[in-house]
């Protein structure tokens, strides 16, 4: 060959094959990590504080930084766009932001950003989150990167207010530019992801930004494709077609344990299953829907022997993915003291139908009845609603109850007995179990008081509760509302909801304790440290 | 003709007058917006100040007449969720929405009319009684179902079609089937039906004395006096495609007008169904004034005057 020598043509051979075996291997690093998580219902806006509806907040959380944020484990907070914050006194918290944070387009993320921020979410009555940041009273932009923020009162569980809806950054000069229609259709945020393509209705999708304060995601693009049918779901996950379903019916899971390729867990969805128990006739408007009618609830040893009556391990066996409780806040968060009622000992033991049975004769009924009056909806947020109800009014009906159980469509029922408050005995409800939100539920203040009593010993607990700024106190109060609690016993709790987690072997997946499916640090390519 | 077709627009101005009523009154059957998109946080002044952002602190009169008249702009008002313009939410769908219909109606119609015609000619042979069996097949086999089982098989099993979306052309392919087994079935009925009646008319068999070969006589002469009632269940099963596309849009995630309508009833965002509905309305009465004029194209004979 001329004009090479072998050495020159040993040195090509080289290149060569070093060329042939970079490709492969360069190609492999331009490879980019896809996943799809099958959505039920369709995203409206992704300006996040605009709507309360708990899923625009999972996709949210990819595209935005809040101060600060809850943990997977749902054990506290780590710092999101503050890195540090304290609390200063009992009305002031001091946040210390990252130095040199931006948003997406670069424009600052500093105090004065996070102030505008915290005063459109307190200040704007048409947003759906406002009511929960009434307890901010003021924002102090202290310097370019502190920032404080006082309340109105002392509020031991600001953390979780300032991590919770409606805490996402967007930035000011951009949302002042565009105006809030815009803006919604072409959102930018600080988060972990860009938004790069928004198709209401259809997916939505995010890339990884570069220049996240925490380093560039593993995961290169999240996409959140809605498909409402569950069977549609899981059919795509078998195809390979997307990465995850994140409720599974149990009837499903024995057709996906057996494929290969498929990862199955299951975590608490953070709501627990309840019956609301009449227990005063003022409440919502059953006074004027049934004028002349008496619960048989308003009887507290009826109330009792409902919850005595009921085989709360049995309910979970019929739900298929529940935990049995007997306490409102859900075990996994640090604070409220329900441990005690929610080990499986005490829950079994709590079943007593000969003590059911004898509460029912000191409450006047030795010889049958009374008539229980039972409304619940086919399915709603605790899964399996129409089947438990059932089962829970076969087991009353075995201790001397005559149940009247009222299946209703969930529109129907929200309409109809939920909503405007026109439950005469007892009602399924799915309700949130976190520390702060639940002293929420029984103050005489709760807006959404048309089905619950107000009691005012104990509405003065509930505000002491979430007032009180020294956790030991707190504590010492979370007793005092749980004999109120049993004392009244205006719900019955009975399982703490979980769901079933589906997702593609290739992936690493930690599923959070609020029940949020949001992806971050719990997320990562199969085989990676997580 | 002229005049026909003016009194027939005029007519549809009545229909979609009646479904506005209809749409504005019966949505809110429903109830209060306001319970079901406030959270449980808002007090009833809070949920009072959001009925009057709305509107809906108005006399429900009141409230119709100010929807009739930004209605006839193509102003719907903004929903209620996104905070967009319903009309622009609609026009967003429109586009997948009739794609699907009309392939579907091309993949019912491609097969319905040869099926229709063959069995005519050949009655009672073992070809017309397999099309009979497989239309009452395809009629009895909700679309719901039918659609599933074409996703377990193409996508789960052989992995060949996407089972939802439609992003990917292949896309299309298993909605639009699952929506054009129903109409072909239902068409190719009618086509025998009507092959049948009309070859036996006195004209077809003067064209066959005539010597005319099998062909000219089906095409040239039977087959445009049997179009007339294909025509008229075609252009009404289109509009039921249209509107009844909302199962199989579901099933396959396929982002059409009919998911936009049924998850906005879902959250009662009364904007974007009431324009829905509209849309729906208007398309139906749009495809059956053509259908009506085609008539005259099709058959001389018919004259409107």
């Amino acid at each position: 060959m001329p004009g090479f020598n072998r050495k020159g043509i040993l040195v090509l051979a080289l290149i060569a094959v070093l060329a042939l075996l970079a490709v492969p291997l360069g190609a492999q690093d331009m490879e980019e990590t896809e996943f799809i998580i099958a959505h039920p219902g369709p995203i409206r806006t992704l300006d996040a504080p605009v709507t309360w509806f708990i899923s625009t907040h999972w996709l949210a959380n990819l595209l935005y930084d809040c101060l600060i944020w809850r943990t997977v484990d749902g054990s506290g907070y780590v710092g999101q766009a503050a890195e540090s914050w304290e609390n200063v006194d009992d009305t002031t918290w001091r946040f210390n932001l990252r130095p040199g944070n931006t948003f997406h387009n670069g424009e600052p993320l500093d105090a004065a950003a996070v102030k505008w921020n915290i005063d459109r979410v307190r200040t704007r009555e048409d947003f759906m989150v406002q009511p929960q940041w009434v307890d901010v009273a003021e924002v102090i932009v202290v310097d370019e990167t502190t920032v404080d923020i006082k309340t109105v009162g002392p509020t031991p569980y600001f953390e979780f207010i300032v991590s919770f809806n409606g805490c996402e950054l967007l930035p000011p000069g951009y949302v002042e530019e565009v105006g809030d229609e815009a803006f919604s259709r072409a959102p930018i945020g600080s988060g972990p992801y860009v938004l790069s393509e928004f198709t209401e209705s259809d997916r939505y999708v995010f890339e990884a930004w570069d220049d996240y304060w925490g380093g560039r995601p593993e995961i290169d693009r999240v996409i959140y494709q809605v498909i409402p049918e569950q069977s549609a779901q899981l059919a795509a996950l078998l195809a390979g077609q997307v990465d995850m379903v994140s409720n599974v019916p149990a009837v499903e899971l024995p057709g996906l344990e057996a494929a290969e390729d498929i990862v199955l867990t299951k975590e608490t969805a953070a709501v627990m299953q309840h019956i609301y128990l009449r227990v005063d006739t003022t409440a919502g408007n059953m006074a004027e829907t049934y004028p002349d009618f008496e619960p048989a609830t308003l009887d507290l040893n009826v109330r009792q022997a409902i919850s005595h009556a009921i085989d709360r391990d049995l309910l979970a066996e019929v739900h298929g993915a529940a935990v049995p409780r007997l306490g409102r806040i859900c075990p996994h968060f640090p604070e409220g003291g329900a441990d005690s009622f929610n080990n499986p000992e005490t829950v079994t033991a709590h079943y007593d139908p000969d003590l059911a049975r004898s509460l029912l004769a000191d409450a006047g009924y030795a010889d049958g009845g009374p008539t229980v009056y039972f409304d619940t909806p086919t399915v709603s947020r605790g899964g399996n609603e129409k089947e438990v109800a059932e089962v829970v009014s076969a087991m009353l009906e075995e201790v001397g109850f005559d149940v009247e159980l009222n299946v209703l469509d969930p529109a129907a029922f929200g309409e109809q007995i939920n909503s405007p408050g026109n439950n005469r005995d007892m009602m399924m409800v799915t309700l949130g179990c976190s520390v702060p939100l639940v002293p929420l539920f029984y103050r005489c203040v709760w807006p959404a008081a048309h089905h619950d009593v107000c009691v005012e010993e104990w509405d003065e607990v509930s505000n002491a509760i979430l007032s009180e700024m020294n956790s030991e106190t707190r504590l010492e109060l979370w007793g005092q509302w749980w004999d109120y609690w049993f004392g009244v016993l205006q719900n019955v709790t009975l399982y703490e909801v979980q769901a079933n987690i589906a997702y593609s072997s290739d992936f690493d997946f930690t599923p959070r304790k609020d029940g949020w499916y949001t992806f971050r640090e719990n997320l990562k390519l199969a085989g990676d440290d997580m | 003709m002229q005049q026909f077709i003016a009194t027939r627009i005029f007519q549809g101005l009545i229909t979609l007058i009646i479904v506005s009523f209809l749409a504005f009154f019966l949505v809110r059957l429903k109830g209060d917006p306001v319970d079901i998109t406030a959270p449980p946080t808002f007090n009833e002044d809070q949920k009072q100040r959001l009925r009057e952002l709305w509107g809906f602190d108005k006399p429900l009169a009141e409230q119709y007449v100010i929807f009739v008249t930004r209605a006839v702009t193509g102003d719907f008002g903004i929903a209620y969720l996104s905070k967009r313009p319903a009309m622009e939410l609609v026009i967003e769908r429109l586009g997948a929405t009739w794609l699907l219909a009309g392939v579907a109606s091309l993949i019912g119609l491609s097969v319905a009319l040869p099926l229709g015609i063959i069995s005519s000619l050949n009655r009672n042979s073992f070809f017309d009684l397999g099309s009979t069996m497989l239309a009452s097949i395809g009629t009895a086999m909700p679309s719901f179902w039918l659609g599933l089982m074409m996703i377990i098989f193409f996508s789960v099993r052989l992995r060949l079609l996407p089972a939802f979306g439609a992003r990917d052309p292949s896309a299309i392919i298993m909605p639009s089937l699952t929506m054009g087994v129903g109409m072909a079935a239902y068409l190719s009925r009618l086509t025998r039906s009507a092959m049948l009646e009309v070859l036996n008319e006195d004209y077809v068999r003067t064209a066959y004395s005539k010597g005319l070969i099998t062909r000219t006589v089906v095409f040239r002469h039977a087959m445009k006096n049997a179009l007339i009632p294909i025509m008229t269940v075609f252009g009404l099963q289109l509009g039921w495609l249209l509107g009844g596309s909302v199962v199989v849009e579901s099933v396959f995630s396929w982002p059409g007008l009919g998911r936009l309508m049924i998850d906005s009833i879902g959250v009662r965002d009364n904007t974007v169904v009431q324009a829905a509905l509209l849309f729906f309305s208007l398309s139906f009465i749009s495809i059956n004034i053509v259908i009506d004029i085609l008539y005259a194209v099709i058959d001389p004979r018919i004259r409107f005057d």
